[in-house]
């Protein structure tokens, strides 16, 4: 497994960049993980669904339904393109510190 | 340059497998055949280079395509030890007692063929890549069966001396062999029209079975994080059964918003007639497909419910695309789950690999009391719609509809004709693509494919897998419809080739330029059921 290291974060990556301990994610992580979006600074807006992912994620182990997510965020789908140009799985999730998304998905 | 690479790819011989060379075919777009209108002048973009780190990591000395991640081997021992378990894996798939699911049809594949070539003809891998050599079907057979004649078969290896059988079974070859396997989608076109019945896709299967099941080699997604996945949680997404009870109710208010009625989404109901089963990446990705069979089968006043049972509400089975071990072990926890339930029928929702794996292949597994009636949902919904259980105005689909059929529920299953009736009676602008039924065109993202989203495999996917699919597409349309004002639907009732559409269809930016919007087939029953409030197909959020 790969390292990733961003100023002082150094955490343990897939090979797509996803958190493999997703229990070791902080702020400072969400950043960095950001930087590898392409998204050069967190918003409200992008705190807003990180904040929303993480609670999901505790309580189910999982992501939340992509509609799901659109309609408690109150982001449309093409919001949250805009915020995390990879989209809601690839995207937001990865900075959230989920795992990888499996399955048919 | 690029000459001499055009060249040197149509100038590959099977001996060059076992060649110590860094990579084997260098892929160009430009050899690709050009796409049709709209996308005629279209600037395609490369399939992108893997970065140095990855090449020193993983083998891609096929044709730098990622898939799937074998480590490079560091020693000479490990190399020799790699090529031994491959040869203890093909002695184990070519004895009854360890292969008698499959060992027939190999052996016929094995022993049958003509090399008459029909096959290339068929296969749009080889077609759309401009002829690539190494993916020619036969070339991927030829290689493993002159590798069994050689170094299984009794004094093989001084035979093959003499016919020119001479492949040299080194580290090199066995890893090439992988990657080659996994470029083939199973879709089995080429078996399809084989006047010998040799079926090149069975034999890319039983690779893979060798290198799963022997060598523990498989892409993750398939394996551990799918099959392992699938019967440690519940499901190869995740969903766990409380996540999944969280989405049913989510599901349940959604209903409601969309279309005014109040439904409760039944599961875990004893003695209900069926037990339908999703694939569980609906739920995530295409709940709308959840929701319409929801409506659907309540407004028709059918008896039916879900399984909330580990593994009960995920009907995937990706054993079928590398593993028999893993095939019925999934297979065994389904009708474990129909069992309890005690239902008369099980109903697989729209997921064509699904199909197979349950009622084709499951059937020597769903054995004695087990053995419950399985049912396509294509039959299903032919029934509600055709003897008018459920009132539908056709006007409402009013728009320009083509259909995909998946490769395994029509060709593999023949399952053509419901589906059929059903549009033709709800659309009134269906078309045919160009061949369809058992003849069609994988997807592209067949045997799992879809579900690959690691380095630059999704890049081959889109553009040289898929690219048969995405030119069909194309052509189901005529000029003034593929103009982006007029929103145009691409039926697709299986949830892997949804996923390899939607992927596609973003790689060449369709949704733009050309309003291309994709879906199951259920959608659009309920989109024109008269009980059901106008809307529900939404145009506007492509996803």
């Amino acid at each position: 497994m790969a390292i990733f290291e961003w100023e002082e974060v150094a955490i343990e990556v897939d090979e797509d960049g996803f958190m493999q301990e997703p229990d070791e994610w902080s702020e400072r992580v969400a950043l960095a993980l950001a930087s590898t979006e392409g998204v050069e600074e967190l918003t409200d807006e992008h705190w807003h669904l990180v904040h929303y992912l993480r609670e999901y994620y505790q309580k189910f182990g999982i992501a939340p339904m992509i509609r799901k997510l659109c309609k408690e965020s109150g982001f449309p789908l093409k919001k949250v393109y805009e915020l995390f140009p990879s989209g809601p799985a690839k995207g937001a999730c990865k900075v959230a510190g989920l795992a990888k998304p499996t399955g048919c998905v | 340059m690029e000459q001499r690479l055009k060249m040197k790819n149509n100038s590959i011989k099977l001996k060059d497998i076992s060649k110590r060379s860094k990579q084997l075919v260098q892929l160009d777009v430009k050899d690709f055949p050009k796409l049709p209108y709209p996308y005629d002048d279209w600037e395609e973009p490369q399939i992108k280079e893997l970065p140095e780190k990855k090449r020193n990591e993983f083998d891609c000395s096929l044709d730098g395509i990622l898939n799937p991640p074998i480590p490079i081997p560091e020693t000479e021992e490990e190399k020799e030890k790699l090529v031994a378990q491959f040869i203890s894996g093909l002695q184990k798939i070519l004895s009854k007692e360890n292969n008698w699911p499959f060992l027939k049809p190999l052996m016929l594949s094995l022993d049958n063929c003509v090399k008459c070539n029909t096959c290339s003809e068929a296969c749009p891998a080889f077609q759309e890549s401009g002829c690539n050599e190494i993916y020619r079907p036969l070339f991927r057979s030829d290689i493993f069966r002159r590798i069994i004649n050689k170094y299984i078969k009794p004094g093989g290896k001084l035979t093959a001396k003499f016919t020119g059988a001479d492949i040299d079974l080194t580290w090199e070859t066995v890893s090439r062999l992988a990657q080659l396997a996994y470029r083939c989608t199973l879709c089995r076109r080429c078996a399809q029209t084989c006047p010998m019945g040799v079926d090149n896709g069975l034999i890319s299967r039983e690779i893979r079975k060798v290198f799963s099941q022997e060598m523990g080699i498989s892409p993750p997604e398939l394996h551990r994080d799918g099959t392992i996945k699938q019967l440690q949680t519940g499901s190869s997404t995740g969903i766990s059964p409380l996540a999944l009870l969280d989405m049913l109710e989510f599901m349940e208010e959604d209903i409601t918003d969309r279309t005014g009625i109040n439904i409760k989404i039944p599961f875990d109901k004893a003695g209900a007639d069926i037990l339908l089963i999703h694939n569980a990446g609906e739920f995530l990705s295409w709940p709308e497909n959840i929701e319409a069979f929801a409506i659907l089968f309540e407004i028709a006043g059918v008896s039916w419910t879900l399984s909330s049972e580990l593994v009960g509400y995920d009907s995937v089975n990706y054993g079928l695309f590398y593993d028999d071990v893993q095939l019925a072990k999934v297979t065994l926890k389904h009708a474990e789950c129909a069992k309890k339930l005690g239902v008369k029928k099980v109903v697989i929702g729209e997921c064509g690999h699904a199909h197979k794996a349950a009622m084709a292949i499951g059937d020597r597994v769903w054995l004695a009391e087990s053995n419950i009636h399985r049912e396509s949902c294509m039959a299903t919904m032919e029934d509600l719609i055709i003897n008018e259980k459920v009132m539908v105005d056709p006007s409402r689909n009013d728009f320009p509809v083509t259909m995909h059929d998946p490769c395994n529920m029509t060709r593999s299953m023949g399952i053509i004709e419901p589906q059929r009736r059903i549009i033709r009676k709800i659309c009134p602008q269906f078309r045919e693509m160009t061949p369809h039924g058992v003849n069609n065109y994988c997807c592209g993202g067949g045997s799992g494919f879809a579900i690959m989203q690691s380095h630059n495999f999704p890049d081959w996917r889109s553009s040289l897998a898929g690219r048969r699919k995405f030119r069909q597409v194309l052509e189901a349309f005529n000029k003034e419809e593929l103009d982006p004002s007029v929103n145009k639907y691409l039926c697709a009732p299986c949830s892997n080739c949804k996923g390899q559409i939607r992927d596609m269809l973003n790689y060449y930016g369709a949704w733009e330029r050309c309003h291309i919007l994709y879906g199951g087939l259920v959608e659009l029953i309920v989109n024109c059921m008269t009980d059901v409030r106008e809307g529900f197909i939404e145009w506007d959020d492509f996803h």
